[in-house]
């Protein structure tokens, strides 16, 4: 999976039919089209695998006539467009001050440890990423981490590790 | 005590649906301000004294009266990119009822002659913009949106818009940025988004918590809304509570509360055996109080400012004595550093030197200097760009070591930490 | 008009003015970086504070207007302490590598330190690594850590050139410029860019790294590449000529000018001019001096033009100036009452084309002025007229003042050709072009002065007549035109022709004359 990714990285980026239509309706929802580019960027994050690479820009730039260089700027400017592949399972970690308070830091460092995983590393097999971010609104349940699209909230070590097993699991087969 | 005026019924899962919010009363205020002049409901809001609340507090009813007097097409945004760290109201106001603020919108927007208005959730909070959607279908296949809204001449158009994960599109033109497909970068002011915002049009940018709030002054009158909170701050408020007391959470309560109460009472407290040490009262970017302090603070606008600290998005951190100031202000400076937008060089390069310098002095690498040169570094980034961003960055760091100062000196001259007993490095 | 006073000093200013504006205006100093006033405001830089009396927060002039009555200052303590440490926020992460940087001497960064700074700089921590010597296209180069993010260049590609090459990625202190996955910066007036920066981040590949900027010189003149006339400085020194940059013209262009144009400066060197006048007979040159050649040559001219007028032939291209036109014509038209002028046009096919910029197909600064001058004679010959001429031998002299700028004409091979049914040629260009000396039996070529060695005047496009003045020399035995035309009419007076040389390039100037130390040695064109 990671090496697909990895290959990836060159080649041409193309959207599903469905994906194009996406597009069209994007560009043609909004007062100005430059608000369809985090849509779409979101869209072609989706169907590369989780991450935007400059294909997609090349991509985007090209059926939205809007220049790369701006659509790059918007895409490195927010930080739910991964600019590098991802693990299947993303795991973001809060470290920010509410989490801190209750161990948020200690449990990212804890999640690294237990996959033997840098944080922003993708797992040999494709699967993990960890990531220490920061505030992600869920501070009165903290320790929390967000695993793609879903909160997980009032955290410690062995109930996200479970949590993180489990989806694993589910995602694996 | 709380007072439950807007959350009443967050309780129940079926209020999250539109006949579950219609159980509730809910769209017959919108009904009610239809048959209203709209002048006269701005005028409602403005005897209110609603205040934003999505951190700078400033009166509603004043900045929808910015707008030009002409019939130019405006826009209303509701701000819901919630990203002050410590703030989590947003999220449950639109999650378990996102009827309510769509209903407290499109009675802002019939105020304020808007056709079209845009709900900005940060990308995050993927739940609340699934919710928010599927509410808007709702409203629209029940005609309380689009085309001649319950049989009225007035038309409205709503739709969500999801961030992407930049802090900065919090402030108010940074997320009018984002929403025109641009970097979330805040603009120049003037000119004001009121006269000229989201595409140059006049435009009106109200947090979730502030648009819902206009459903109840609309339906019991600004009177009945002034009997809770005080004189310069009525109403009620949602304060999120978070880290080291027994119950943190979302609480409604009426402004003016006593601090104290609310951590002590509401909240439970603190563990057992645990002191409190000091209290961000609005959110990390507020500067900090001391355990002294909070005991004696309360929750609104004026007495907050009194104390050199702000109530802003309503986002109470508890901090015990388990706890090292200068750790904390070390995430608080990263996360500053993390979301400066660039743009304005003060900011941006002061967000990183602070940064770099806790960094130095968490390393137990620091020199005494330092300290000194942090609160210079912070007093030079406030007040000099275009957003506040470099404010909120600078007003912690002035706080923390204003107030913890021996914590800091004892970091440096040692090496480590005075709480924790070893450097940051070292753990 | 709004009144306002400045550090105490009263300025009226038009409506709608901004305070940066008002304080250029009044000659009055103040820090800024990011405001350029060929761009849109982008308020980044956050130097250009003021304090407006009344006002508890100070602002920046570049965003704000002049309201009657404002009382503004930027030299209190409180200004004048947020500029020294606005400039140190722009220097904490800057690498300090002047010595080594191409811009010095001419940086921004440089100058406002030493006149606003805080000269005791209290960054101990590591500063910021970014990208170095990235080759950002054909024409830039770009280090990332000298950026200070004013955002020019960006604004200038979306803005004026509209080519959206450029942006800045990332955010707060990891925030750079770039193109996107390396695409280059190619456009035809990327090296504007480079102009506008402040610090060394962008520089020009043509010139990096060649001359310390304080060694050179700058005379104000304007591009002859095509017919705008763009307002431009060429810097030189006694080695030669290094850069051309634009100079504003707000009726011309702007702040403004095309990547072509800059390459002007090249040919002008001397490595790439006609050295000597020679004669080439059989296979054999002859070096001569003006004195020795022009009067017998004029006399033999003379003479043929008034035995046949039809033997004779004058070609004109678009590239010199209208003294040059009205001397020439003057002597051979008017006085020897020639008939055969002819207009040679390098580009016939795209001569009416223009970029929507400053970039116009007619390659030649004066197009106009000579066209004004043939009217003027009702001299209507077509370049049909001179082929059918030379086709059936009717011509034997033909005398072609040739291209000054050799790069703007493709075509010179071709032309070679056709004049070669003459017995004489006598070629009078600039640039050296092989294989004009056997084009017929007998070749004189006259090395010309460039637009930047005399004085004269040049009508661009849209009738705007403009006058340049000589900057140094650089060929010695070169001529202008009119110093040929006096050559030829004066018999055997070369006492009078050295007399008529120095009164031409008079006490205008203001630099004297230096001697000739042209021998530069760059790129080719």
């Amino acid at each position: 999976m990671a090496e697909a990714n990895i290959q990836n990285k060159n080649n041409l980026f193309q959207l599903s039919p469905e994906g194009k239509e996406f597009v069209q309706g994007e560009l043609s929802r909004y007062e100005n089209k430059y608000s369809a580019i985090i849509p779409c960027l979101y869209r072609c994050q989706k169907e590369n695998q989780g991450w935007v690479s400059p294909a997609c820009i090349r991509y985007l730039s090209q059926i939205m006539e809007i220049p790369e260089a701006h659509i790059w700027e918007v895409a490195k400017f927010y930080t739910m467009f991964n600019k590098e592949p991802v693990g299947r399972l993303h795991i973001q970690v809060c470290c920010n001050i509410s989490c801190a308070l209750n161990g948020g830091r200690e449990l990212a460092d804890h999640l690294c440890q237990t996959y033997s995983l840098n944080a922003g590393e993708v797992s040999s097999d494709g699967m993990l990423t960890i990531s220490r971010v920061e505030c992600l609104g869920s501070c009165g349940t903290a320790p929390m981490m967000q695993i793609n699209e879903s909160y997980h909230e009032n955290l410690n070590p062995e109930k996200a590790e479970q949590i993180i097993n489990e989806l694993r699991a589910k995602y694996g087969s | 005590m709380e007072v439950k005026l807007l959350t009443e019924h967050y309780h129940r899962p079926e209020y999250r649906k539109l006949s579950g919010y219609k159980l509730y009363g809910g769209y017959q205020v919108l009904a009610k301000a239809l048959q209203m002049e709209p002048k006269t409901i701005i005028e409602e809001v403005k005897a209110s004294g609603l205040r934003g609340r999505g951190g700078a507090g400033f009166p509603t009813g004043m900045k929808w009266g910015f707008l030009p007097s002409n019939h130019e097409p405006r826009y209303l945004l509701c701000n819901a990119d919630e990203g002050e760290p410590g703030t989590f109201k947003d999220r449950l106001m639109m999650e378990k009822a996102p009827h309510q603020l769509i209903e407290g919108m499109i009675i802002s927007a019939y105020a304020i002659g808007s056709q079209k208005s845009y709900i900005y959730v940060r990308g995050e909070y993927f739940d609340s913009i699934r919710i928010l959607r599927e509410a808007l279908a709702e409203a629209y296949k029940a005609g309380l949106l689009g085309k001649k809204i319950l049989g009225s001449n007035f038309s409205h158009d709503m739709d969500v818009y999801s961030g992407a994960g930049a802090y900065i599109c919090g402030e108010e033109t940074g997320m009018i940025s984002s929403l025109e497909g641009l970097k979330g970068q805040p603009k120049l002011k003037p000119p004001f988004p009121a006269l000229q915002g989201y595409l140059k049009k006049p435009t009106i940018v109200n947090n979730v918590e502030t648009l819902a709030a206009v459903v109840p002054i609309v339906r019991d009158g600004a009177k009945v809304y002034r009997q809770n909170g005080t004189e310069k701050s009525p109403g009620t408020k949602l304060f999120s509570v978070s880290g080291n007391v027994v119950r943190p959470g979302n609480y409604e309560v009426p402004l003016g509360l006593p601090l104290k109460e609310l951590i002590f009472g509401i909240c439970g407290g603190l563990k057992p055996g645990r002191k409190l040490k000091a209290v961000i009262p609005g959110g990390s970017s507020a500067p900090v109080l001391t355990a002294e302090e909070a005991l004696r603070a309360h929750l609104d606008y004026e007495s907050l400012a009194q104390m050199g600290t702000m109530l802003g998005s309503g986002a109470v951190i508890v901090i015990d004595d388990s706890h090292c100031m200068v750790d904390l202000l070390g995430v608080i400076a990263h996360f500053y550093h993390h979301e400066s937008c660039g743009q304005c060089t003060p900011c941006r390069e002061g967000t990183g030197w602070i940064d770099k310098i806790l960094h130095s002095i968490l390393s137990g690498q620091g020199r005494l200097q330092d300290i000194h040169l942090l609160e210079r570094v912070s007093e030079h980034m406030m007040g000099k760009t275009i957003c506040a961003l470099s404010d909120a960055a600078a007003m912690p760091v002035l706080s923390f070591v204003n107030k913890f100062r021996e914590e800091f000196e004892f970091y440096v001259r040692e090496g480590r930490s005075k709480v924790r007993g070893v450097s940051h490095a070292q753990m | 008009m709004p009144k306002c006073k400045i550090n105490g000093k009263e300025v009226d200013v038009p409506q709608g003015t901004t305070i940066i504006e008002a304080f250029k205006a009044s000659g009055q100093e103040i820090a800024h970086y990011c405001w350029h006033p060929g761009l849109s405001v982008a308020g980044v830089c956050r130097l250009c504070m003021v304090q407006i009396e009344g006002q508890p927060k100070l602002q920046i002039a570049c965003n704000t207007e002049v309201k009657e009555g404002m009382v503004i200052n930027n030299n209190s303590e409180t200004v004048k302490d947020t500029v020294r440490w606005g400039l140190d926020f722009h220097l904490i992460n800057h690498p300090l590598d002047c010595p080594i940087c191409d811009q010095a001497g001419e940086c921004g960064l440089q100058e406002q330190y030493m006149q606003f700074g805080k000269y005791d700089p209290e960054m101990a921590e590591h500063k910021v690594k970014k990208c170095k010597v990235v080759d950002l296209g054909p024409t830039v180069v770009l280090d990332s850590e000298r950026c200070i993010l004013c955002s020019r260049c960006v604004r200038f590609t979306d803005e004026v050139s509209k080519t959206h090459e450029l942006g800045i990625f990332e955010r707060g202190d990891r925030s750079e410029i770039g193109t996107f996955d390396g695409k280059p910066l190619n456009n035809k007036y990327s090296l504007n860019t480079v102009d506008i920066c402040p610090v060394g981040a962008l520089t020009s590949k043509d010139f990096r790294f060649r001359q310390r900027v304080w060694y050179l010189k700058e005379h104000n003149t304007i591009c002859t590449g095509c017919s705008t006339g763009c307002n431009v400085k060429v810097y030189y020194n006694e080695e030669g000529c290094w850069r051309v940059k634009p100079r504003y013209n707000p009726d011309i262009n702007g702040y403004w000018m095309c990547d072509e144009g800059r390459d002007i400066y090249k040919f002008i060197n001397k490595k790439n001019r006609l050295q000597e006048i020679t004669m080439t007979e059989k296979g054999v040159s002859k070096v001569f001096q003006a004195e020795e050649l022009l009067p017998q040559l004029g006399l033999e001219l003379k003479n043929a033009v008034q035995k046949n007028p039809e033997s004779v032939a004058l070609i004109l291209t678009g590239q010199y100036s209208c003294e040059e036109y009205q001397s020439l014509l003057n002597l051979m038209v008017k006085s020897w009452g020639l008939k055969n002028v002819f207009h040679w046009v390098n580009h016939p096919e795209s001569m009416e084309q223009f970029d929507g910029l400053l970039l116009r197909g007619d390659k030649n600064p004066n197009t106009k002025g000579l066209l004004n001058e043939l009217d003027l004679l009702s001299l209507t010959q077509t370049w049909k007229d001179l082929e059918e001429k030379l086709h059936r031998n009717l011509i034997k002299h033909l005398i072609v003042a040739g291209p000054e700028n050799l790069a703007t004409f493709s075509d010179v091979k071709e032309k070679l050709k056709l004049f070669s049914s003459a017995n004489k040629l006598i070629w009078l260009s600039a640039g050296i072009f092989e294989g004009v000396s056997s084009v017929c039996s007998q070749v004189v070529q006259i090395p010309t002065k460039t637009f930047f060695e005399k004085e004269g005047s040049y009508i661009n496009h849209k009738g705007m007549k403009q006058r340049v003045t000589p900057g140094v020399e650089i060929v010695k035995s070169a001529l202008s035109l009119c110093e040929f035309v006096e050559g030829l009419h004066h018999d055997n007076k070369g006492a009078h022709f050295q007399d008529m040389d120095s009164a031409l390039v008079d006490t205008k100037l203001k630099e004297p004359l230096k001697e000739n130390f042209f021998t530069a040695t760059r790129g080719s064109l």
